[in-house]
């Protein structure tokens, strides 16, 4: 017992980076090494959407063009100017932050599908953009040979830090008093507003936050590649996110941490079904929505409650069935 | 610009804007029976098209018996998808969030399956009327614009017969309109969902069809016009069958306008801008159906 108490001061979180942090050290092949980053990369998106959709509750599709606008940002920085990379790595996180401004401002008022819509449309507009610049942008064939930070190995330690910082940030975010505006938000705007908390802000504040970690993604996703093209930044990149964010369990930090490298590498490890493999994993994640009632980590949590010897209160909580629409 | 140039980019615009009103007219179905956006109209769309191109272009059926055939095959996917994945989530109450995330593996596996079936390549099929132009004095027309914009006007004729006189499209509206007291009526609602569904999955192949000799079919064009679908939808207002269809009208005239007079690279651009306007300015719409909000 005193063995998991430990555990249970390190958190899973912890535990999880601590495995990411030996797993390169066991000298993997390069190319499940690249999944590795890509997972890690992903990471950083994910977190990006806990906070914006598991703590403040605004679903968004807009994600792959914030990936977008921090990864050109760096290339056009680096490429065109001639901006040393690190500067790069602090700057284009900074414009993606006020660009997600223009995102924000429009999404104020709107909740559900409607949000969806208008980050689906922002996405696109960047996209677009990007596609038809071409003497900035490179258009689409892209644009080449981008400075980087680093490579391999020491790239790879360089984000699992990042990363682990905005891990810990977004877990003590969401119990600061900031944290608990937007869950007060998420779960009853009006409410919230009636309690004080300037529910604009708080949302543009969301906004803002989750775009910088977007943004910083993108600039490891440019440092990865090395190359750009806006094929890489669509609305499939963008609904694969959400979906790991939801499997993670939308406001679990540690979960979906895990479930971006469970989605990033499921694909991968379809691979000996060639063709039709993105149907299969389309299939399992049809089926992982579709039980996700199930699936849900309260339910594992009240199944070890009941494996437990100690009698729980009699009339355990009823499930709020039937409440939704027809 | 001379009068028949404006009106033949105003036949244009029309036709595009009558594709996007019926997949608009089935997001709009979708969302008054059960109050979910279904994001994956647009690829159901683009596989009413591939179906009808299997039926018509591979298997040369005629053209009227291929087109019933895909509606048919194409509303019985949409009643498979509500009777055995939408309809058990709602009934479970499931996160509305959740379901609209459903809604978009659904695009995953419908985009990817199409690739699949049918590879990358931009594939087209025409209308019996030919692909020759048809000279009108000065005007000079695609003769499968002409064809589109009589099946779509037959259609949304025979769509308000439908609910304004049949005993179903009654039960429909009153689902729509109070869901507690149509079951308390009699309504099995589970029956109409399943029927919205396969109604609204219709008229995407329908749209997808009529697409097809405008835009070849790929199969990743859904998402882009299931965007301009929703566009109508939300500058139509939401829920309302006029609005849905003035929606796509404006989305589609204004569109083609917008490319022929200034560039045609940014009318995506445009369009989405309208859209974020109308979500800034009037986010009702301009029919704006009963949309009951807390406060």
């Amino acid at each position: 017992m005193a063995r998991l108490a430990f555990l249970k001061r390190i958190g899973a979180t912890q535990v999880i980076f601590l495995i990411l942090l030996l797993i390169p050290l066991s000298g993997i092949p390069s190319y499940q090494f690249y999944i590795l980053e890509r997972g890690l990369q992903n990471v950083l998106v994910v977190l990006s959407l806990v906070i914006l959709l598991g703590f403040t509750g605004q679903l968004s599709l807009g994600q792959a063009g914030l990936v977008a606008v921090g990864a050109y940002s760096y290339g056009i920085l680096c490429v065109n100017f001639g901006v040393s990379p690190w500067i790069g790595l602090v700057v284009a996180p900074l414009i993606t932050g006020l660009v997600s401004l223009a995102l924000g401002f429009p999404s104020f008022k709107l909740t559900g599908p409607f949000l969806v819509v208008n980050t689906i449309a922002f996405s696109e507009i960047v996209r677009i953009l990007i596609l038809n610049n071409e003497k900035i942008t490179g258009g689409p064939f892209g644009l080449n040979s981008i400075p980087t930070i680093a490579t391999g190995l020491p790239l790879y330690y360089f984000m699992l830090v990042i990363a682990y910082l905005a891990a810990v940030g977004t877990l003590r975010l969401g119990r600061s008093h900031i944290g608990l505006a937007f869950k007060a938000i998420r779960e009853d705007e009006i409410a919230a507003e009636s309690m004080g908390v300037h529910v604009r802000n708080f949302k543009l504040l969301a906004f803002v936050i989750s775009s910088v970690l977007a943004g910083i993604s993108g600039v490891f996703f440019a440092n990865m590649a090395g190359y750009l093209n806006p094929d890489s930044f669509t609305f499939n990149e963008s609904s694969t996110y959400l979906l790991m964010v939801v499997l993670g369990g939308m406001s679990n930090v540690a979960g979906s941490i895990l479930s971006s490298f469970a989605v990033t590498s499921l694909p991968e490890a379809l691979r000996f079904m060639a063709r039709s493999r993105m149907v299969v994993y389309a299939i399992i994640l049809l089926v992982m929505v579709r039980y996700s009632k199930v699936l849900e980590i309260e339910n594992f949590k009240r199944l070890f409650r009941r494996l437990r010897p100690i009698p729980t209160a009699p009339g355990s909580p009823a499930a709020d069935h039937a409440k939704g629409k027809p | 610009m001379g009068f028949d140039t404006i009106l033949q980019i105003l036949i244009q615009g029309l036709n595009m804007g009558l594709i996007y009103a019926l997949a608009a007219l089935g997001i709009s179905l979708i969302w008054n029976a059960t109050g979910l956006f279904n994001f994956a109209q647009g690829d159901l769309l683009t596989m009413g098209g591939f179906v009808m191109l299997s039926m018509f272009a591979k298997w040369s059926l005629p053209y009227p018996l291929a087109f019933l055939l895909t509606v048919v095959v194409m509303g019985l996917v949409g009643y498979l998808l509500s009777q055995g994945f939408f309809y058990p989530m709602f009934s479970q109450g499931v996160h509305p969030d959740i379901i609209i995330i459903g809604t978009i593996s659904l695009i995953v596996l419908l985009q990817n399956g199409i690739l699949l079936t049918w590879g990358p390549h931009p594939q087209r099929f025409s209308t019996p009327l030919g692909d020759s132009p048809v000279h009108f004095g000065k005007i000079i027309v695609m003769p499968y614009y002409l064809w589109n914009i009589a099946i779509a006007v037959v259609l949304v004729i025979a769509l308000q017969m439908f609910f304004k006189k049949s005993i179903v499209g009654i039960a429909m509206r009153a689902v729509a309109q109070r869901p507690v007291a149509a079951s308390l009526m009699g309504v099995r609602t589970n029956q109409l969902v399943a029927l919205t569904f396969l109604l609204a999955t219709g008229l995407a192949a329908v749209a997808g069809i009529l697409i097809a000799p405008i835009i070849p079919l790929t199969p990743e064009m859904g998402s882009i016009v299931a965007l301009k679908a929703f566009a109508a939808v939300l500058i139509g207002g939401l829920g309302s069958f006029a609005g849905a269809l003035l929606g796509g009208v404006i989305i589609g005239v204004a569109e083609v306008v917008f490319a022929t007079v200034v560039v045609p690279t940014y009318k995506d651009v445009f369009i989405f801008l309208i859209l974020i306007a109308f979500l800034l300015f009037r986010p009702r719409g301009i029919f704006s159906s009963e949309i009951s909000e807390k406060v």
